[in-house]
């Protein structure tokens, strides 16, 4: 049968170009797409977790939903403890974070002010990386602000000038405070940029009494596919009913939805093309069986049986989509490889979209070989569906009728 | 003459009815399919547009030279009431507004967030892009110390109806200044700079916090009938800062444009699979038709009358699948217009990227015109090749094929 089945190929060569080709294109374009749009999904929650936001937070239970000082964590040496014998985890930085107003001369903005042990945000979190004038934050505590690049362009500060801030401390005192710039950042996330300024937590602790205290403790975990299990370790190892443990999904609740929305609309649109092509491929089937029903009738003269002029046409189709696929798969596969790790860099794409977030100037790809697989997977099954018709249809003749057929 | 023929075509198009029935089918269903696709997304863009439109700049706006830099309130309109008044009267200006922004802190006991505040009058804004239907809870009322605030900016400072806030900036004298708001309403415009900072209070009472004279505004937006007269504005007030929407907004330009560009390589891409589905079976079915051809042409019948017979059998095939698929779009397209895609289930992520979440379609009358061109085309192109097999073939020749 296998046999018959290539010598058929090889003699309606027309259709069995047409299929393969057909065949091979959408393989190709399935896995490029695809990876192209894993890979664009991945890069911006990676972008977004890289800049701020931890791939866990801890939280005092209360913080998110109302917020305020009472829910602030209070004892922040004694979970560090639990975390540094965590395995998994790369990064640990607890952040104090306030908001209030910075003035200079005649401009005003709001602030998120934030403290920061810069050592061990610069481990985890781009924040240094992010640096555009200036310098980072220093060991030492003083009173040098690490601010937004659009923040300081709003209030019109330059590098060492001095802008005042005016909030409140951990016990909803008033406060004020004379900051002076030493270092702007650029990550890309336009309210971001606008909205924050760093300061030296130890100098910042004494300003706000906030002394082992913390808004959050933001982690940083070496492989995010094993988020799920080192929340899971954290929430047994601190008291579970006094604070609450979050992994970006939560965090990021609306990107990871937004992504959703984004796949979902991707897998429609190629979706239309698998259609048009599994109708083609149909089409090019029915013709060619249409062609050999004179053939079908004498085989089935001689002998053979419904089953085996089915499992004919299946060998064909096996035989084409195989030998398309087997071409096409390592060609989308590389190109999905080789752009996962040289990702296409079109510059300003970071500034048009500033507002958005989107802080990558790169075209990223992500290579899956489960992903690859599956894609491969649906191709295959399209092309046996699309047998499916032809194969009913020839067998709806009589071996008496199909061999009379003109 | 011409009766017979196209009778013949029509015949001869649905002869083998299996095939025909399915290269209809596939020309229905690819182009319902990209119908609707195509209208969602435009419709999706168009939504975005619509209601930056309304709910900020309008199709043009105006600013002094420097505001949109520098943010300053000393950079405002002094004289924007008068300015209004002008356009007001314009022929092709539908409405005008006015708004007074300053950027600073808005605060609950709990939490503050960088706000922009924005004066503004209710009936001035109901009229130039009915704001109430931005409301997302509670009621459209600014009086005394009410402010409307947007949603997201409502999310992040926990803040609901009732609640209390502090919005605190600098007067036009630079002195901190800053007002107590009760939230009266939470606004939704998918405005993704708006629903992120916005609280809007009364004009009346912010020029007053600020220190500015009721003349004055930082904003004059129009919604035009006329897009046209955006240039003649430009000239007319050199000396603002006049944009239009695009210039304004140009992710949304940019968004068009890749949805454009998206929606055309789609177009192409489906169209050439459908030219091709239609030459296999057009050439097929001439193909074994030679000799009956050979026949007809022995008898008197020229190659051009063939000629037209072919192209008419192809349009037949081409057009049942037109008219069956612009149906099948149009029905799934009007559904989507009125009902719209309900994607409540992803809210949070579409309205985070300015999408509202039940999306509704547009329908153009350039999906059905273009898709058209598009099927005659390639319903005429798909037989060119068999019909210049048949016209290097002598009758004779064709006569005798056998297949």
């Amino acid at each position: 049968m296998f046999a018959l089945a290539v010598k058929n190929i090889l003699f309606y060569k027309s259709r069995s170009i047409t299929t393969f080709v057909l065949i091979f294109i959408s393989t190709f374009f399935f896995i490029v797409y695809v990876a192209l749009m894993d890979g664009a999904h991945s890069a911006i929650l990676q972008n977004a977790l890289k800049v701020y936001t931890g791939a866990i937070e801890i939280y005092k239970k209360g913080y998110r939903e109302k917020g305020g000082n009472e829910y602030l964590i209070r004892d922040v040496k004694k979970i560090e403890d639990v975390l540094q014998n965590i395995k998994g985890i790369n990064s640990y930085s607890a952040r104090y974070e306030s908001y209030g107003l910075l003035a200079y001369k005649d401009y005003s903005s709001g602030v998120m002010m934030v403290g920061i042990d810069p050592q061990k945000e610069s481990r985890n979190s781009s924040l240094k990386e992010a640096l555009s004038a200036g310098e980072y934050l220093s060991e030492q505590p003083n009173n040098c602000l690490y601010m937004g690049s659009n923040l300081a362009k709003r209030l019109h500060l330059q590098l060492h000038e001095e802008t005042s801030f005016i909030g409140s401390a951990s016990d909803d005192s008033f406060v004020a405070e004379i900051f002076k710039l030493c270092g702007e950042f650029t990550t890309g996330d336009y309210e971001f940029d606008s909205s924050a300024a760093f300061a030296n937590r130890r100098y910042l602790d004494g300003v706000m009494l906030s002394e082992n205290m913390a808004s959050y403790i933001a982690i940083r975990v070496d492989k995010l596919s094993e988020v799920e299990m080192i929340q899971k370790e954290i929430e047994q190892k601190i008291e579970s009913d006094k604070y609450e443990v979050v992994s970006w999904k939560t965090l990021m609740k609306s990107m990871v939805e937004a992504m959703k929305v984004d796949s979902i609309f991707g897998y429609i649109s190629i979706s239309l093309f698998f259609v048009v092509i599994f109708f083609v491929i149909m089409i090019f089937g029915f013709i060619n069986v249409s062609a050999r029903l004179h053939e079908f009738g004498v085989l089935r003269s001689i002998g053979l049986s419904r089953a085996e002029i089915r499992a004919l046409l299946f060998w064909e189709i096996f035989i084409l989509a195989s030998s398309a696929v087997v071409l096409a798969t390592p060609l989308g596969a590389y190109v999905a490889y080789y752009y996962s790790v040289h990702p296409i860099v079109i510059e300003g794409i970071s500034q048009t979209y500033k507002e958005y977030g989107i802080v990558s100037d790169t075209i990223n790809f992500s290579f899956n070989t489960f992903t690859i697989f599956w894609n491969v997977g649906v191709i295959y099954l399209l092309s046996f569906l699309s047998i499916v018709y032809p194969v009913h249809y020839v067998n709806k003749f009589t071996p008496l009728e199909a061999a009379r057929h003109v | 003459m011409y009766r017979l023929l196209l009778k013949l075509s029509f015949k001869n198009a649905f002869a083998r009815l299996s095939r025909t029935l399915l290269v209809i089918v596939m020309i229905a269903v690819s182009m319902s399919m990209m119908l609707s696709i195509e209208g969602l997304y435009d419709g999706m863009t168009n939504s975005m547009v619509d209601r930056v439109k309304r709910s900020d700049c309008g199709e043009v706006s105006m600013y002094s030279k420097n505001y949109r830099t520098s943010r300053a309130l000393k950079d405002n309109i002094a004289n924007a009431q008068s300015i209004a008044q002008t356009l007001e009267k314009k022929k092709g200006v539908k409405s005008v507004v006015l708004r007074l922004q300053a950027d600073g802190l808005g605060s609950t006991a709990r939490k503050s967030a960088f706000s922009t505040i924005i004066g503004i009058n209710l009936v001035a804004e109901e009229k130039f892009g009915g704001f109430s239907e931005f409301l997302k809870k509670g009621s459209m009322d600014i009086s005394k110390n009410g402010v409307l605030v947007g949603s997201e900016l409502a999310k992040k400072l926990k803040l609901k109806v009732s609640d209390k806030l502090v919005f605190s900036t600098q007067n036009l004298q630079g002195e901190i200044t800053g007002m107590a708001l009760r939230v009266r309403g939470i606004i939704q415009t998918n405005n993704v700079v708006l629903d992120r900072a916005a609280l809007y209070v009364d004009t009346k009472r912010l020029h007053k916090l600020l220190g500015l004279s009721a003349q004055s505004a930082t904003q004059i937006a129009l919604r035009l009938e006329d897009e046209h007269l955006i240039e003649l504005l430009k000239k007319r007030y050199a000396d603002l800062d006049v944009k239009s929407l695009l210039e304004l907004y140009p992710m949304i330009q940019q968004m068009q444009e890749l949805m454009k560009i998206f929606n055309a390589i789609t177009f192409f891409i489906v169209m050439l699979v459908v030219f091709i589905g239609i030459m296999g079976v057009m050439y097929v079915s001439i193909l074994e038709r030679i000799r009956e051809f050979g026949i007809m042409r022995s008898i008197g019948m020229s190659y051009a009358l063939l000629r037209r017979q072919i192209f008419a059998e192809a349009l037949f095939v081409g057009l049942s699948g037109y008219v069956i698929g612009a149906l099948i779009g149009y029905v799934v397209l009007y559904y989507l217009k009125v009902y719209g895609l309900d994607l409540s289930a992803f809210a949070e992520g579409l309205e985070s990227f300015g999408y509202s979440s039940i999306l509704h379609a547009s329908i153009e009358l350039h999906y059905f015109s273009a898709t058209f061109l598009a099927i005659v085309a390639a319903s005429l192109l798909s037989v060119v090749l068999p019909l210049r097999k048949i016209k290097h073939m002598s009758i004779v020749d064709a006569t005798k094929v056998v297949i």
